[in-house]
């Protein structure tokens, strides 16, 4: 379970903290620390939250930090190992084969060597094992995989070694940092959530909101920003079916900026309401308290 | 709408005398704090294993904490694997290392365990429920089984034999045919639409001579998800055992299933029918049930169903189906608009009336059937055990 710790793991919580803040992403003591024991220990982090508040950036962050290279995995209903992990390129082989002349085919090396490694299509599961601690693996959605992905990237996660059968064993040399995200959009096995540490990142304070605001859109204007924070929480605490994420509030100052915008009011939030809301339902429950929704604090 | 606990003040707080930040004062009684910790949250309820507590003690080890909320964090990422326990976490946290007294009147619950899935909260609702009962008696048509007046914690008694065996003529037959639906993989099949030209290069490269074989694929299939949602309020009394038996059967049959109950509030009851008895099964989902008997609020439980769990894509794709009398107290504006959306957020949806009886064609005339109606893919009976089964017969075909 524990591995030695590597050269470039942060030596502290704040340290990790501060390196995220220099990458453009705000992350809690919690997060941080979630990450650093991950790092150390070499165990996988399971992210779960709302939707768009920076679980897939936060991979994208760590990586960055390290300079390490981002193999992202999209999860989705009915992936499989072909495009997880490998796949061989029977197009590629059968040209090979056309290729070859008589006497070059009866030699025994010809077949083998339909088996090398430039046939071998790697999926970023693969990809990342030969990466090692060069590579951040996101593994985005894991929900939203079958349930007997999530079997198979348990084993997977375990050795981080698999069997071509062509081919032999291919182990990581170092393990590589696993990040997973969960939308919850159902409950995930709990052998998986057992090897992994838990964080659960939910919507940030309004202070959060503003420091990420400021990183993230250095040029928006101050007043601007703290109104449409403000205003934002306000709509999270409206009974709404998809409430605004951090990535909703992002999209809203960068669309009040193109507009040109310093001040938000109901004319203007109005014009943009379609940044924040993204449900017709919200959008006219929205539209009827939209002064409230703006009023100054 | 998701407010995480408010983690503990990151200041070193004054703390009780043994706390875990007297760091070198002796390694092994920190291992013993650390690990004492660990069966505190065992004893609350929460899962943690001995491989947790290693993985919490290794992790403060390498972190070694300059103060407390070093040791929060470093448990909280360790010990903790859902949401739901965060809140239990964090009571047990503040009483083992801050020293908080534990509040009044709450105690263990040996009986059920804090993992309840998806969201463990049970709603207590805060009117009296059963105010409504005189009202709705009224309306109650008899039900051709004997016994109308059941008692009320009769009700989910012992199952009796001839039910018992109805459960399982009912799990036999839904094991034959659950509703499916199409996936993305294909598989071999010799009548398939499609060829499988991974497959015959394959071949081919085996066999280097001649066009290869012709391999097609289809695609697979899988169960598709059900949804049940039933209605156990006063005018309902006398279908809801019929309806919570059923649903134990189904949950038997199929794995993609979940069940819900509601009066005037909405519960997830699908963890308490994972047991092998239904005895026990049906007294575990009694009890998470708090508002037997009472009124009926169809409307706001849909809108409850399909804002906490059906937008998050509890119900894509799959049958919803509503079992319910449609004697709604609620405003039907509400129902007309949770249908609406309900019906966007899912594959089917099936109402189950038992005011129809064996005329299934047309809609008993009550309000909030007119105004669900348009949304009903297909209406059925289920008053009694048979024509549950004659459901659960039709149903890969409404699938």
């Amino acid at each position: 379970m524990s591995e030695q710790p590597r050269n470039e793991t942060p030596a502290s919580v704040a340290d990790l903290q501060a390196q995220f803040l220099s990458s453009g992403y705000l992350a809690s003591r919690g997060l941080a620390t979630a990450t650093l024991i991950g790092l150390r220990l070499g165990r996988p982090i399971l992210l779960e939250g709302e939707v768009g508040v920076g679980k897939t950036e936060m991979a994208k962050c760590l990586a960055q930090i390290g300079g390490r290279q981002l193999i992202r995995l999209q999860c989705y209903e009915g992936i499989d190992t072909h495009q997880a992990l490998y796949e061989w390129d029977y197009a590629r082989q059968m040209l090979h084969v056309r290729a070859l002349s008589e006497s070059e085919l009866s030699d025994a090396s010809a077949v083998s060597g339909l088996y090398s490694p430039e046939f071998l299509i790697e999926r970023p599961l693969l990809s990342a094992i030969r990466a090692g601690s060069d590579a951040v693996l996101l593994i985005d959605e894991i929900d939203r995989a079958d349930d007997e992905f999530e079997a198979f990237l348990l084993e997977l996660l375990s050795d981080f070694q698999i069997t071509i059968p062509e081919v032999g064993t291919v182990a990581a040399s170092d393990r590589p940092t696993v990040v997973l995200t969960s939308n919850r959009t159902r409950e995930l096995h709990d052998a998986l959530k057992r090897r992994c540490l838990y964080h659960w990142i939910g919507f940030p304070s309004v202070e959060e909101e503003i420091e990420i605001v400021r990183l993230r859109v250095p040029a928006a204007v101050e007043t601007l920003v703290h109104k449409v924070v403000a205003a934002v929480q306000r709509l999270r605490d409206m009974d709404l079916v998809k409430p605004p994420g951090v990535a909703e509030t992002l999209d809203w100052v960068d669309a009040l900026g193109v507009l040109g915008t310093t001040e938000l009011d109901a004319a203007s939030a109005a014009d943009t309401l379609g940044t924040v809301i993204k449900d017709r339902d919200d959008l006219e429950l929205v539209g009827a308290e939209l002064d409230r929704v703006v009023a100054d604090a | 709408m998701s407010s995480v606990p408010q983690p503990v003040s990151p200041s070193v707080p004054e703390g009780p005398p043994a706390s875990a930040d007297d760091a070198g004062s002796g390694p092994a009684e920190i291992v013993a704090r650390l690990v004492g910790f660990g069966h505190a949250l065992r004893h609350e309820g929460l899962p943690v294993g001995s491989d947790d507590v290693v993985t919490f003690c290794t992790a403060v080890a390498e972190l070694t904490p300059s103060d407390i909320a070093d040791v929060y964090w470093c448990g909280r990422a360790t010990l903790v694997h859902r949401r739901d326990h965060l809140a239990v976490f964090d009571e047990v946290f503040r009483q083992y290392f801050l020293g908080h007294p534990a509040p009044a009147g709450r105690e263990p619950d040996a009986t059920e365990p804090v993992a309840q899935g998806l969201s463990g909260t049970l709603n207590v609702p805060d009117s009296e429920p059963g105010e409504q009962t005189g009202d709705d008696r009224p309306m109650v048509l008899g039900l051709q089984a004997s016994g109308v007046e059941i008692q009320r914690d009769k009700r989910f008694a012992e199952c009796t034999p001839e039910e018992l065996a109805a459960l399982r003529r009912i799990m036999a037959r839904i094991g034959l045919e659950p509703p499916r639906r199409r996936t993305r993989r294909r598989q071999p099949d010799p009548s398939g639409a499609r060829l499988d030209i991974r497959r015959m290069a394959r071949e081919a490269m085996r066999l280097s001579h001649a066009a290869p074989e012709l391999r097609r694929l289809s695609r697979t299939q899988r169960p598709r998800p059900l949804v049940l949602i039933c209605d156990v309020s006063g005018s309902m009394a006398d279908y809801s055992r019929n309806l919570l038996q059923f649903a134990y059967s189904m949950r038997r049959a199929a794995r993609k299933i979940e069940v819900f109950c509601f009066g005037t509030r909405l519960t997830r009851i699908t963890p308490a029918l994972d047991r092998r008895n239904p005895d026990d099964a049906m007294k575990l989902a009694a009890a998470r049930v708090l508002d037997w008997d009472g009124g009926t609020q169809i409307g706001a439980s849909l809108d409850t169903f399909v804002r906490r769990w059906g937008r998050k894509g509890l119900s894509r794709g799959a049958t919803v189906v509503v079992c319910s009398d449609g004697l709604d107290r609620g405003d039907p504006a509400v129902l007309a608009d949770a249908m609406e959306r309900l019906s966007r957020l899912c594959h089917r949806i099936v109402w189950m009336n038992p005011l129809a009886r064996d005329d299934v064609e047309t809609l008993p005339n009550t309000l909030a059937m007119s105004v669900a109606g348009p949304f009903i893919d297909s209406l059925q009976s289920g008053h009694d055990l048979d024509s549950l089964e004659s459901f659960a017969r039709k149903l890969p075909q409404i699938g």
